[in-house]
């Protein structure tokens, strides 16, 4: 028994806890990655030509890497990282279109997002090893347990990956896409004037009770988030001093506790992603003088990128009697107002 | 240290909804690979027997729960 009193020992004994904890959800980890990299093949070889080796190209794909720029000298990032950011993504389609030869513009887009799913999985799955690895190695039980601690969000996000390959492989809508789905409800039935602005960014003009409207959005149904910040800022040049309103509705992270579908207004751009595409906005809004109006619909993380819930997509009507309301009373007839659908299109259909 | 294989197919499926353009219900099924939002389907209405219908629609169903107040 007096071994148990020597200093240290008791550590010891917990640290081995920890580590068996830490093994076990590793090895789930393992198998969503492993589960969700089959799911994409199994995606990939259906658009593949005879014979092509799905696998090893996947595997490149996956471990392929994005180096942001050098922030020493902040001048003129955004658009160094808006150049990489581009070029990231431009040479990941590339690559699932060489690959999917048989797969058409729309479907390779949504291919893309689904070997970016098993990407992110691969790299949670790495990050998570290599602590583990590191923890052992030099038996440091603050790294174990700081490992262990965040363990449980690690792997609700992991589940949430998992559970958006099914969504991609099959296109279906995802929580993300309610500010796109609110938009095309918006333009659905109306006359309207439809053309592409910036890649896989679509923008259509309507009128609205005697007023301008200009609804920015993805292209659907493929998947792809397009590129909102530039095509805001192209209408707003082209427009010149019309547009009195900026509106952008996207999906926001709500905090434990609240209302999946909740529907808040602010002010801002509501808009994730690298913040590209919020600079934009607000840098013409600012020059231009535009109020910026925000709608935000509270998801959590896993609702955001799984298959849309009944009380996210039910939450459009109360959207768009927002927006309705706020152009009425914020913007004068003859004048113009932009509404930008952000988030995801899968799933969701031009109108 | 047992690895099992993860269930299959252990999520919620999404159902899709689709608006008859002749009566106007909405019906729903299961949803099918190619469906999405605002696609026009020529499937029969379980009411009317038209074969023309709008997807509405794209959602997983939720469950109502009794939440208690924090």
């Amino acid at each position: 028994m007096a071994f148990l009193l020597y200093p240290g020992f008791n550590q010891r004994i917990q640290m081995s806890y920890m580590l068996r904890d830490l093994e076990k959800k590793l090895n789930k980890l393992k198998m969503i990655d492993e589960d969700v990299k089959a799911k994409t093949i199994e995606s990939l070889q259906r658009y593949a030509e005879e014979g092509r080796d799905v696998k090893s190209e996947l595997e490149k794909l996956l471990d392929s890497f994005i180096i942001s720029p050098e922030s020493m000298d902040p001048y003129g990032i955004v658009w160094k990282l808006e150049h990489i950011v581009n070029t990231w993504e431009d040479r990941f389609e590339e690559d699932v279109m060489k690959l999917c030869s048989k797969a058409d513009n729309m479907k390779v887009k949504t291919l893309t997002n689904l070997v970016e799913v098993a990407r992110g999985i691969h790299y949670i799955y790495r990050v998570v090893r290599h602590y583990y690895l590191l923890g052992k190695k030099t038996s440091n039980i603050y790294l174990i347990l700081q490992m262990q601690m965040l363990m449980p969000q690690i792997m609700e996000i992991a589940e949430a990956y998992h559970y958006a390959s099914y969504a991609f492989s099959q296109g279906q809508p995802i929580g993300d896409g309610i500010g796109v789905l609110a938009v095309a409800k918006l333009a659905y039935g109306k006359e309207k004037k439809t053309y592409e602005i910036a890649k896989d960014t679509i923008v259509q003009e309507m009128d609205f009770e005697g007023r301008k409207l200009i609804i920015v959005r993805a292209v659907g149904p493929g998947g792809t988030v397009g590129r909102p910040g530039e095509g805001v800022k192209k209408v707003v040049e082209a427009e010149g001093d019309k547009v009195k309103l900026i509106i952008t509705i996207d999906a926001g992270l709500k905090l434990e506790g609240e209302d999946s579908g909740k529907v808040i207004e602010g002010v801002g751009v509501a808009i994730g992603g690298t913040g590209v595409d919020k600079y934009k906005i607000e840098e013409i809004a600012k020059n231009k003088g535009i109020p910026l109006y925000a709608i935000v619909i509270y998801e959590s993380i896993v609702e955001a990128i799984t298959p849309m819930r009944e009380s996210i997509a039910k939450s459009v009507d109360k959207i768009l009697e927002k927006v309705k309301q706020t152009i009425l009373e914020k913007v004068d007839k003859d004048y113009t107002v932009i509404v930008a659908g952000i988030g995801n299109s899968v799933g969701i259909g031009v109108t | 240290m047992f690895p099992t294989k993860p269930p299959a197919n252990k999520f919620a499926q999404p159902l899709t909804f689709l608006l008859c353009f002749n009566c106007k219900t909405e019906n729903s099924r299961p949803f099918k690979e190619g469906d999405y939002v605002f696609l026009e389907v020529e499937e029969k209405c379980p009411k009317c027997g038209s074969n023309k219908m709008l997807v509405t629609g794209i959602y997983v169903k939720e469950k109502q729960e009794k939440k208690k107040e924090v």
